[in-house]
């Protein structure tokens, strides 16, 4: 799955919060959007992540614009995305229940009703859910409320609960910024598990110590469009606008 | 011994009526308030959910409205509901008037605000990020909805206890639109724990009428605590 924004405006009320963008997430790639913040990197998440349509411009999934789909098409490409957001947000249940989640809503109601059964009759947890932990560390926190968990723990079993059922896109939202140097570690080395895993990632931060350390591709969001895109090396070393270098050197007030 | 002879055994005065006699007033008195809260919450639930889920002009002065509805006098729900069911009216062909179906209706307009009103104060206050997790992991609307009455699970239980009370408790509607009638043979038609105390009271049958305020107050607390129950095991699924 190759996902894309195509000319996308996008804004708010009064005025575009992002103007004529075009940004392709490839599987197996990270690709960190920096910025400061306020500039737009989530709602060009929630694009990506199906959420919104875009005012204009199209959103494509392999070339096919998502927006002219059926219900039930976009549906199928929605579940294809996953969103990590900055905070963890997750249920009040389990752990397991949270990292479940996304495989649960994807089966039918009558297999639903099944698993429901199956777990209260205490059947082993799904090895989907177990992988998605592990590779977060927390697989020995399984039956933890997530209400008990601390913030770090909450976010890496949110990493967890996107992982859990495969998707071919991750979109992170400023994924660590609340997080201390030990859990961000954690979160990065799951983001890279994840592109191992030949899963595309979108990672939107403002830090750009994060994104030199995961990103092989990084787009720079500024006044409402990309400035500047391309290997993360060249962008930090080369960058093609002046814009970017004073952002990277910390120049930019905003 | 059982319970009715161990009370009448102890009791100083003479029932003026008999035990199945009792029984009925409480059978209607469950089957109304109960019948109305099921549908109040058939009716409210999606109601809070669709309000609380969108954004639309207007939106202030509707939740307005609703709280309004909670409060309204009984008496009028219960001349409006007569003006409904009566001949004249448009619900006239249904021959309702003095039933407890009419009962049922003047009670589904007291509790449906109640029960709107509470829930949208507890789906409004479940946390939109965890909406849009849930849809983030490939959620329906349905299954953003769901997740959404599982984190609200204590102020729905709450909302429909809530309607619950002011179902059951409710004398003014029930009397007007019921007629707090019992049969002939000594067994209530349409006769509410709550009309029946009210009339017991009237005519100086006092003990009878504190039998009958205990055992209502005993069926709230009961049912208090069944719903608080079904509200509090949810916590370990979704």
């Amino acid at each position: 799955m190759t996902l894309a924004l195509e000319g996308v405006s996008h804004g708010y009320g009064d005025g575009f919060v992002l103007e004529d963008v075009s940004l392709t997430a490839h599987s197996g790639e990270v690709l960190a959007v920096i910025g400061p913040s306020g500039v737009g990197k989530s709602t060009l998440l929630r694009l990506l992540a199906l959420f919104e349509r875009p005012d204009r411009g199209s959103v494509t999934d392999d070339g096919t614009d998502v927006w002219t789909l059926s219900t039930q098409e976009r549906l199928a490409a929605r579940r294809g995305v996953a969103t990590v957001f900055q905070e963890a947000s997750l249920f009040g249940a389990s752990v397991r229940r949270n990292v479940e989640y996304g495989l649960r809503v994807r089966k039918s109601w009558p297999a639903r009703l099944r698993h429901e059964l199956a777990t209260r009759l205490g059947m082993p947890t799904d090895a989907a859910v177990l992988d998605a932990l592990e590779t977060v560390g927390l697989a020995d926190q399984l039956d933890q409320h997530a209400a008990s968990l601390s913030g770090g723990e909450a976010q890496r079993v949110a990493f967890a609960r996107a992982l859990a059922y495969d998707p071919d896109v991750l979109l992170l939202d400023e994924p660590t910024s609340d997080l201390d140097p030990r859990n961000t570690a954690l979160i990065e080395r799951a983001v890279l598990e994840a592109r191992r895993r030949d899963i595309g990632v979108v990672v939107a931060t403002h830090d750009m110590h994060q994104a030199e350390r995961i990103a092989d591709r990084v787009a720079v969001l500024l006044d409402g469009g990309v400035i500047d895109v391309g290997d993360a090396e060249t962008v930090f070393e080369n960058p093609a606008d002046e814009r970017t270098r004073k952002f990277i050197d910390g120049e930019l007030i905003y | 011994m059982t319970l009715e002879t161990a009370i009448l055994a102890s009791s100083f005065v003479e029932f003026p009526f008999e035990w199945h006699y009792v029984r009925s007033i409480v059978r209607v008195s469950l089957y109304v308030s109960l019948v109305a809260v099921a549908l109040s919450t058939l009716f409210s639930l999606p109601l809070a959910l669709a309000i609380g889920f969108s954004e639309f002009r207007g939106k202030r002065l509707v939740t307005a409205v609703i709280n309004t509805g909670m409060g309204f006098p009984s008496v009028v729900v219960g001349l409006v509901v007569l003006f409904a069911v009566s001949n004249q009216g448009p619900l006239g062909p249904l021959n309702l008037v003095f039933t407890p179906e009419a009962m049922i209706l003047s009670q589904f307009v007291l509790a449906a605000p109640v029960v709107t009103g509470v829930s949208l104060a507890a789906v409004s206050g479940v946390d939109r990020r965890v909406r849009d997790a849930a849809y983030a992991m490939g959620g329906t609307r349905l299954d953003v909805a769901l997740v959404v009455i599982k984190e609200a699970r204590y102020g729905i239980a709450t909302a429909i206890l809530a309607g619950f009370g002011r179902a059951v408790s409710e004398v003014g509607s029930v009397l007007i639109v019921g007629g707090n009638i019992a049969s002939a043979d000594g067994t209530s038609y349409t006769r509410t724990l709550t009309t029946a105390i009210q009339l017991e009271a009237r005519q100086g049958r006092f003990e009878t009428a504190m039998l009958l305020g205990a055992i209502l107050v005993a069926l709230v607390l009961v049912v208090n605590a069944i719903v608080i129950r079904l509200g509090g095991t949810g916590g370990r699924y979704r």
